[in-house]
């Protein structure tokens, strides 16, 4: 059974369906039904950045998921998602970057809307997704190497804690949307730093003799 | 830089969409099977204390070559963080059993007559109800034309009785957490607080709405009985108001407790003073559909004339 599901989960047009499908069902079939309400534009602008900022931590989540469970089959199929889940972030940040552009209407207020923070750490976080999602291919991979692809993928995490910050200024009250993101993620990171600590300690024996010590010393 | 200069009355025609092209949206949605989706722009809403009472338009207040946001848009795009942070969640979650009818309204602090009302009777007291067309600017940058209905808030203001060290009008919205599950929790400083300076509340402008178009208010609206303040940015109306008290200092007020920097007391329209992260130098005009252009906003949100006059000596970038 688990197999099965983990069987369907592991395969490419499984993801594919369901990173497109989340932005057809929540962004187009909306827009051509009359569901994005009063300001469609401010909808869109809205949703399409909650899409891209919780792809971005899907994908963040997986790294730790694979540490603390690395048995899970279901873990290790969506591990193999990394790239699409990725990429696919930096393509809905994009589009709520092009309804931005709209959304400020001239080039006076746009140019104006840079000045403020709340926009250009948007932009900022935006501008390294796009160089982390031009830089996902096996051929950057290769060129880079492996070391220093993965020191340069890093920057995901700075990207994230920068729109993170982000989404939880865009509005009144964000900072209650955008807090279970970040405990979200910093526990799972937390999780995943102390499940480290004890396999190096302890390479052989059972997590379950050493974890309490361990919690307490970190 | 360049600025679009334009007659203080100026509203773009393309900004609003006939009221057929909506009714026409929702055959369109039926046609296409999409039954859920058409019902959820027609649900059967709450209804609020003040039906019954006949209006017209006061012909003052008409706002000449404008055009006032279809009904629709007014009752499903909303700020009303009691029922959710989303625009077009109040007009579900108020919906879902909230009861606006009774509803009681006390009014006291430094007043000799203070009192507590049945809503009905409040707007007995102050001889019936009026329409007015109002701007409605939000500070998040957006604006809507409304019809409101309701009476001056000078009415009540002088019926009241204020004593002479009374300085400040405060309003209270309701609180009842038991109906409520955002007031459960103390992300923000329920019940929702607002208030207004004296002479502010008596300007002939400040309005406590009871209906929109003619109709009640529905829930989602503040019914039945909400401040109404158009100079101002939209959060200082208090919807759905339980008490008005009138005190000697300025009150708290929910929004500027939250975040100071962001949302003044005062909280006046005005293009000159940016919000920090966003420019108040012009605004979205609701139903305008997909490519709706910007309009400038106007100091006072157009009411300069009638307003400027109660901030002679204050430094309005001081006092935002």
């Amino acid at each position: 059974m688990m197999k099965t599901i983990a069987a369907i989960i592991g395969h490419k047009a499984f993801a594919l369906s369901v990173i497109i499908g989340i932005g057809v069902w929540l962004l187009i079939v909306p827009a051509f039904t009359g569901g994005l309400g009063a300001d469609p534009l401010d909808r869109l602008l809205h949703v399409s950045g909650e899409i891209a900022i919780w792809t971005l931590a899907a994908v963040l989540s997986l790294t730790p998921l694979r540490v603390l469970f690395p048995k899970s089959r279901i873990v290790n199929a969506l591990n193999r998602h990394r790239r699409y889940i990725g990429v696919s972030s930096c393509i809905y940040a994009l589009v709520h970057f092009s309804c931005h552009l709209l959304y400020q209407g001239d080039w006076d207020d746009l140019l104006a809307s840079f000045s403020k923070p709340f926009i250009w750490l948007g932009a900022s976080g935006l501008l390294i997704l796009v160089v982390l999602a031009i830089t996902s291919n096996n051929w950057t991979v290769r060129k880079l190497g492996g070391r220093n692809w993965k020191l340069l993928h890093r920057l995901a995490y700075l990207a994230a804690a920068i729109l993170i910050y982000h989404q939880s200024i865009a509005g009144k009250g964000h900072w209650y949307i955008a807090r279970w993101l970040l405990f979200a993620l910093l526990s799972l990171e937390l999780a995943r730093l102390v499940k480290t600590q004890i396999t190096k300690k302890n390479p052989r024996t059972a997590v379950t003799t050493g974890s309490r010590q361990e919690i307490k010393s970190t | 830089m360049y600025i679009h200069k334009k007659p203080s009355w100026y509203l773009p025609d393309s900004g609003v969409t006939p009221q057929a092209a909506y009714l026409g949206r929702r055959k369109f949605l039926r046609t296409l099977g999409m039954g859920a989706a058409a019902t959820a722009f027609t649900r059967v809403p709450g209804i609020s204390a003040t039906a019954g009472f006949p209006d017209t338009l006061n012909p003052s207040f008409k706002l000449s070559a404008v055009k006032l946001t279809p009904y629709d848009l007014i009752t499903t795009y909303n700020n009303f963080y009691e029922w959710g942070l989303s625009k077009d969640e109040p007009s579900k979650l108020s919906n879902q059993g909230w009861k606006t009818d009774p509803w009681t309204i006390e009014i006291g602090g430094l007043c000799a007559n203070p009192a507590k009302f049945a809503v009905n009777d409040l707007i007995k007291a102050v001889g019936g109800i009026e329409q007015r067309n109002y701007r409605h600017r939000c500070v998040e940058a957006w604006s809507m034309v409304v019809p409101w209905d309701g009476f001056p808030l000078a009415k009540l203001v002088t019926l009241s009785s204020p004593k002479p060290e009374a300085k400040y009008v405060q309003f209270t919205s309701f609180l009842d957490p038991k109906i409520c599950p955002a007031q459960r929790s103390n992300d923000f400083a329920w019940p929702f607080t607002e208030g207004l300076m004296l002479d502010e509340a008596m300007n002939e402008l400040a309005f406590l709405a009871t209906g929109i178009y003619g109709k009640p208010l529905l829930n989602q609206n503040g019914a039945p009985i909400r401040l109404v303040v158009p100079w101002k940015y939209g959060f200082k109306g208090a919807k759905s108001i339980v008490r008005i008290d009138f005190v000697a200092t300025q009150p708290k007020t929910l929004w500027n407790q939250y975040a100071p920097d962001e949302y003044g007391f005062l909280a006046n329209v005005n293009p000159e003073v940016d919000h920090p992260r966003w420019s108040q130098r012009s605004e979205r005009v609701i139903g305008g559909g997909f490519f709706s252009s910007r309009q400038p906003t106007l100091k006072f949100n157009g009411y300069e004339k009638e307003v400027a006059a109660l901030y002679a000596g204050i430094d309005l970038r001081k006092n935002f």
